[in-house]
């Protein structure tokens, strides 16, 4: 066969810029916007595990989940009502998990893994990369759409997320029910951890890849080097990842919307609590001045 | 050890499983051979023993392998399979290192990611082709004695030296999960390029005459198949027989089409 | 402008590619063939270096000059002077232009280009690129190549395999009025064989080491379309001239080979002063060690040409008994050198032998024997005298000494003459390994790839202006009737039906296996044909030879398709080199002197009466066996240079010298 004429490349400068540009921006829209609402997500809601110890002399006589709780909706509380264009935050974020996630999809089926015969360390995370990329979409939707949409059936024996009761809100979806777990709620808690663990995971490998994608890292040492500190970036976000997600499995519905009552009492007043609980459904528990822990609230 | 071989090895045999095909788009089938072990063998040694002996453990005869080889000492790049799975040049894969003891077993399988010719052959044209798509050569005024060269300091000279003893094998390409098979030629020019090409690129790029190419490899690596589509499994430079740091100019690569990239929307 | 006619160049090494550069840069479109992808060509495994006078040494005293007489003088006289000398003060303008490719060459902390030395030579000459310079050159051409490709100039036709030269007219020695005008290939896939028209057709196919079995060539170095050539009528020149490099690895498939750049480096070869002593060689102190090349040759130690130092291994442990460890096999030394500065330097050898031996060069003495190499002989070419002719011959030229004659292009060979390296064929050419022309009786190292790209450039020249001034301007390519070349293509078929016929399911018993066949002639071959020759074995060589051209007609195929039969291209070769087997082994029985790497044990003396001549075989098909290779001498071209003894101021024997002889790199400037 000869070789014929050369074959040149039928490719217009646009389309080459575009090609460049979309692969691009998937990279970047991977680190900002989402890279860092992850990194500030996670370390929110970590709060759940630490919150007690950040309240310093307001957390007096607390414990360590009832701490968390209060620190925890104080913040949501926060984010929800005094961060300023939050509308156009979400947009952002929304528009750039659909565009990252449709590209990612597209790119992660034009390669074909070869685990079984190269086996390498770095070969089984670009494998991951792309499976962690799956599992991502999948449990972000589910995440979303349960908590944020409020689409209920989607929870078993649903209680829909609210920000003024987050904590107790989000036990209560994860955990299956207002009174601890059921069948469905150790499913939704094992969808959460390997969901966090599986965004963690490519968070940190894909802040890997993107130095050498925009060829920040370029001698091998260079590359191992930046390895070495994503790999401490992606466990210290797993461990706040996970202790969020041991907090609110743990966490005490009754418990925790006691302490949310209280805060949105001293803030709103009696009334619109009980306005509010009705018009949102949300399980209420009674202050019981002693020992009622175990069972709920008025049904 | 030359001697010790000899003398370690009478009467013992190898089997050498193959996975043949008679021709594009022909069905594989599965051979296997016996073939005595001789002092200092390799797996070439052993098809070229199969060639005057064409007769299967069955005691089927049938047609020689064919196969691609040239150097014979891991130069030319031609005689890349997969040996026992992996993809390496079958000159240097000796018998006493990868099938050490009497009826060991070795698979033989063409590469996977070109079209097979026939049993052990591919066709690697694509790989050449990526060549001329990153325009791999300096652009010199032409062959008539115009005087010396650029100087280079010994630094430059082994970066520039290790990048060009790339032999074309394609060891990084069949290892590489991003680059598939492709039968039709007219989506080479947009399908994944692979590293060697990539390490090319940067090699004409790091000359200083070459350099003049610079923009226009720039433009064909930024384009669909261009360095971007790589996926940093990093599978290229833990199989290249020359040691290329491939990922290394992978990633320059990266930072020049960034570079490249913003100046010329400046430019525009 | 008249309608462009195409030049065929067959052969993709350095001197094919080469010559595709320059033809193609005279605006000729050239169809390139070569059975491998032309990056993978032979010209891949060289490892050493390419020679060139250069400033540091003309500084010294060395000059264009003293390389051309190097090169005479190695070559024991029998090249033809003036095409040497051109070559010789062409060769720094082929390093700039290598240089401008983008070479990596070595280069100094300044940035200069490295230099290391290498043998035949006292003055460091030799330019490189690690210790795979082959490599690096054949790349950079390569490259340039793939840049005529892309702009359409050049067409490549890579698993084609050339068969047979298309010849109008009859070819009758220097008298015929035939000439080249295309030739036949087959596409070693599809098994499509076709014609090619062409002005032109350079051969640049390599040599023929695999006549010999295991040599340290690739593959493909059958010879055989050398060999189709000679049948067609094309002369071949000194066939008996083979080099045997002093150390290579022996392998089950191949001897590798490590470069006389070990030597060049510092890499002393031993044995052990007692005969089979069994210690480790670092257990063996300096005192009881032979370095008896050093001893032997105190002047150029190490570094004899490759004939002298090959005979030397070969007389130590096959006469003498004292091999490494009573076997055939002698150290190479390099372990008293910085391990960094061997693998900065020579790299890629120390890695070969780390990959096919097992030991680390750097730490344990390597064990290598002579292995064949190269072949000096080959299609013989003509050429035009250039300007240069002194009254009298020149004696030895001394560094230092005044150049008799300058650099400038033409006083050696005519630039630009169509004949030059043109065989006795016109419009065949013969570049590179295959072509006769520039290495007599032994190729000094790292000549070989500078009279490679030589001939595709200076020579290159010669046959644009052949093209495009010559016989073909005068009456084109074009207005040949095509029943000349359906005729070729037809012959060719019938030769590959004839040999796909004798598939028909009847036991290949040994006596009729191509393979096997030609493993016997390389077996034979290697004994009889090599560092030691004499009557008797040669005619038993013949003998032998005689018997497997019988065997060869009743060859039988291993493998009947009609898509990428392999069997077929290798068997076909066979036959082509059982007749090159021949035609090298009568010339050596006919030579009945030594003189370079011919060395006849019973004629030891250089006889230049007689011999100072070139053997030119010519092919006579109607005759059979050996009695169809006419063989006759022409005189050897001597007007430049006087013969003188080629002694390389060998010291005759002695005790062996009490006080141990410094390392030669005392000598290296
Ligand atoms: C191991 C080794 C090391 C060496 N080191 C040095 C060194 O350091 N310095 C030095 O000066 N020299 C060295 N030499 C010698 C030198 O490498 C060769 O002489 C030189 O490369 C020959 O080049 P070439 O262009 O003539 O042919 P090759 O490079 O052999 O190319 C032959 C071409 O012809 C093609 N061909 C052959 N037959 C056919 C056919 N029938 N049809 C179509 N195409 C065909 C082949 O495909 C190939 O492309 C070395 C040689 C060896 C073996
Ligand atoms: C929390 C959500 C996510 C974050 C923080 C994130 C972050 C990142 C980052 C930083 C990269 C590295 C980019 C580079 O190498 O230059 C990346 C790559 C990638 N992401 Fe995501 N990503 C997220 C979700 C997803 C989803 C939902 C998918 C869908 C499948 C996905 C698929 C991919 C793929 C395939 C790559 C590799 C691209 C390549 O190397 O070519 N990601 N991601
Ligand atoms: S790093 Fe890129 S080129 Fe190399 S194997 Fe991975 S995906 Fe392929
Ligand atoms: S980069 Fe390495 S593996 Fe890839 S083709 Fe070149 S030599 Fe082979
Ligand atoms: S035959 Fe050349 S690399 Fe193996």
């Amino acid at each position: 066969m000869a070789s014929g004429p050369d074959t040149k490349p039928t490719l217009t400068p646009a389309q080459i810029q575009r090609h460049f540009l979309l692969r691009r921006l998937h990279s970047l829209t991977g680190l900002v916007p989402i890279g860092v609402f992850l990194v500030v997500h996670l370390v929110t809601n970590s709060s759940l595990a630490w919150g007690r110890f950040a309240l310093r002399g307001k957390g007096e006589g607390l414990t360590v989940a009832e701490g968390g709780v209060k620190y925890f909706q104080h913040e949501v509380t926060f984010i929800n009502e005094s961060v300023p264009h939050l509308l156009l935050i979400e947009i952002t974020l929304w528009v750039s998990i659909a565009f990252h996630s449709i590209l990612g999809v597209v790119y992660a089926t034009s390669g074909k893994s070869n685990l079984q015969r190269y086996p390498h360390q770095d070969n089984w995370r670009y494998t991951l990369q792309r499976i962690s990329g799956y599992v991502g979409i999948l449990f972000i939707f589910y995440h979303v759409a349960t908590l944020r949409w409020g689409w209920t059936f989607l929870i078993p024996e649903g209680t829909k997320w609210s920000h003024s009761f987050s904590a107790s809100t989000l036990a209560a979806a994860m955990q299956g029910s207002t009174e601890g777990f059921t069948i469905f709620g150790v499913a939704v808690s094992v969808l959460y951890m390997v969901g966090v663990t599986a965004l963690v995971f490519h968070f940190a490998n894909g802040l890997w890849t993107a130095a050498i994608t925009w060829g920040i890292t370029i001698s091998a040492k260079a590359q191992k080097r930046w390895g070495i500190a994503c790999a401490g970036l992606g466990a210290g976000l797993m461990l706040a990842g996970w202790s969020s997600l041991i907090a609110t499995m743990t966490l005490d519905y009754d418990e925790a919307h006691l302490i949310e009552r209280q805060m949105f009492i001293e803030k709103y007043g009696e009334a619109e609590y009980e306005a509010y609980v009705e018009q949102k459904g949300i399980e209420t528990a009674d202050p019981q001045p002693e020992q009622s822990t175990g069972s709920g609230g008025g049904e | 050890m030359i001697a010790s071989q000899e003398t370690a090895s009478k009467g013992q045999h190898i089997r050498i499983r193959i996975k043949r095909s008679d021709g594009p788009g022909k069905p594989s089938y599965w051979q296997a051979f016996d073939v005595p072990r001789e002092p200092g063998a390799n797996i070439i040694s052993c098809l070229q023993w199969i060639a005057a002996h064409p007769v299967t453990v069955d005691g089927e005869k049938t047609t020689p392998v064919v196969w691609d080889s040239g150097c014979l000492e891991e130069v030319c790049g031609a005689c890349t399979m997969l040996i026992n799975g992996g993809v390496r040049q079958s000159c240097s894969a000796l018998i006493s290192d990868i099938a050490p003891n009497d009826g060991d077993e070795i698979t033989l399988e063409p590469m996977s990611k070109f079209p097979v010719i026939r049993d052990l052959w591919v066709d690697r044209q694509r790989l050449f082709d990526s060549l001329k798509r990153v325009q791999a050569w300096v652009p010199i005024d032409g062959s008539y004695s115009l005087g010396a060269g650029p100087k280079e300091s010994p630094d430059k000279q082994g970066t520039r030296y290790t990048l060009s003893t790339c032999m074309s094998c394609g060891c990084c390409l069949e290892a590489c999960p991003q680059y598939n098979l492709e039968e039709d030629e007219s989506q080479w020019p947009t399908s994944f390029i692979g590293a060697a090409a990539i390490s090319q690129a940067r090699l004409f790029n790091e000359h200083e005459t070459g350099k003049q190419l610079k923009r226009e490899r720039l433009d064909a690596l930024m384009g669909p198949g261009g360095v971007s589509d790589c996926g940093n499994a990093q599978n290229c430079v833990k199989v290249c027989p020359k040691e290329i740091p491939l990922t290394e100019s992978i990633s320059a690569m990266g930072r020049a089409t960034t570079i490249h990239a913003i100046t010329s929307w400046f430019r525009r | 402008m008249q309608q462009q006619q195409r030049v065929i160049v067959v052969g993709g090494g350095l001197a094919g590619l080469a010559a595709t550069v320059r033809i193609a840069e005279a605006g000729i479109p050239v169809d390139l063939f070569s059975m491998v992808p032309v990056k993978r060509s032979h010209s891949v495994c060289a490892q050493g270096g390419i020679n060139a006078c250069n400033e540091v040494a003309r500084q010294q005293g060395y000059s264009e000059y003293q390389h051309f007489d190097e090169t005479i003088y190695g070559g024991d006289y029998l090249a033809d002077q003036g095409p040497v000398l051109e070559m010789a003060n062409f060769a720094p303008k082929v390093i700039d232009l290598l240089d401008r490719m983008g070479v990596p060459f070595n280069r100094t902390n300044e940035g200069q280009r490295d230099l290391r030395l290498f043998g035949g030579s006292l003055f460091k000459r030799t330019h490189f690129s690690g210790a795979t310079t082959g490599q690096q050159l054949l790349y950079a051409l390569d490259e340039q190549t793939r840049r005529y490709e892309a702009s359409g100039l050049v067409r490549k036709y890579e698993f084609w395999e050339f068969l047979w030269p298309i010849i109008e007219g009859e070819v009758d020695g220097l008298d015929g009025d035939g000439r080249c005008v295309g030739m036949v290939a087959q596409d070693m896939r599809t098994m499509q064989i076709r014609s090619f028209r062409g002005a032109s057709v350079i051969m640049a196919t390599g040599g023929c080491g695999l006549v010999f079995g295991k040599s340290t060539n690739s593959i493909i170095c059958t010879g055989g379309a050398a060999s189709r050539c000679y049948q067609a009528g094309a002369w071949y020149g000194n066939g008996e001239m083979i080099q045997v490099h002093p150390t290579a690895i022996p392998g089950a498939d191949k001897c590798r080979l490590m470069s006389e750049s070990a030597r060049g480096e510092g890499g002393r070869v031993w044995v052990p002063r007692k005969k089979g002593d069994d210690r480790k060689p670092s257990d063996i102190p300096e005192n009881e060690r032979y370095y008896f090349l050093e001893e032997k040759y105190p002047a150029y130690g190490n570094l004899v040409p490759r004939d002298i130092a090959t005979r030397e291994i070969f007389d130590i442990c096959v006469n003498e008994g004292m091999g490494v460890k009573g076997e055939n096999q002698v150290y190479l030394d390099l372990t008293h050198k910085d391990p960094d500065y061997l693998t900065r330097k020579l790299g890629g050898i120390m890695e070969i032998y780390e990959k096919f031996a097992g030991d680390d060069p750097r730490h344990t003495p390597m064990r290598i024997f002579p292995a064949v190499h190269y072949s000096m002989g080959g299609i013989w070419t003509q050429y035009t005298p250039g300007t240069y002719t002194p009254g009298t011959q020149h004696g030895e030229h001394k560094p230092g000494m005044a150049a008799p004659v300058d650099a400038q292009p033409g006083q050696g060979m005519a630039l630009g003459a169509p004949n030059n390296m043109m065989t006795n064929i016109p419009g065949l050419y013969a570049f590179g390994e295959v072509n006769f022309a520039y290495h007599g009786a032994t190729r000094l190292g790292a000549n070989a790839l500078l009279s490679c790209i030589f001939d595709g450039l200076y020579c290159g020249v010669s046959v644009a202006n052949y093209v495009t001034q010559g016989d073909p301007a005068e009456r084109p390519i074009d207005s040949i009737d095509q029943g000349l070349y359906d005729a070729a293509v037809e012959s060719e078929q019938a030769k590959m039906s004839r040999f796909i016929d004798t598939v028909d399911g009847a036991e290949v018993s040994d006596d009729t296996n191509p393979y096997l066949i030609g493993k016997e002639m390389g077996e034979e071959m290697e004994a009889a044909c090599t560092v030691v020759k004499t009557e008797p074995r040669l005619k038993q060589c013949l003998d032998k030879l005689a018997e497997l051209r019988e065997r060869f007609s009743r060859a039988r195929l291993p493998d009947s398709a009609a898509w990428t039969n392999q069997s077929l291209s290798y068997s076909r070769a066979v036959g082509d080199m059982l007749i090159m087997a021949e035609m090298i082994a009568k010339c050596s029985l006919l030579r009945e002197e030594s003189r370079g790497s011919h060395y006849r044990l019973d004629f030891p003396d250089r006889n230049d009466e007689r011999f100072l001549k070139t053997t030119v075989a010519s092919f006579n098909a109607q005759s059979q066996g050996a009695a169809q290779h006419d063989v006759s001498y022409r005189d050897v071209q001597t007007k430049l240079v006087k013969p003188r003894a080629r002694t390389y101021g060998k010291v005759e024997k002695q005790e062996p010298a009490k006080t141990e002889t410094p390392a030669k790199e005392a000598a290296s400037v």
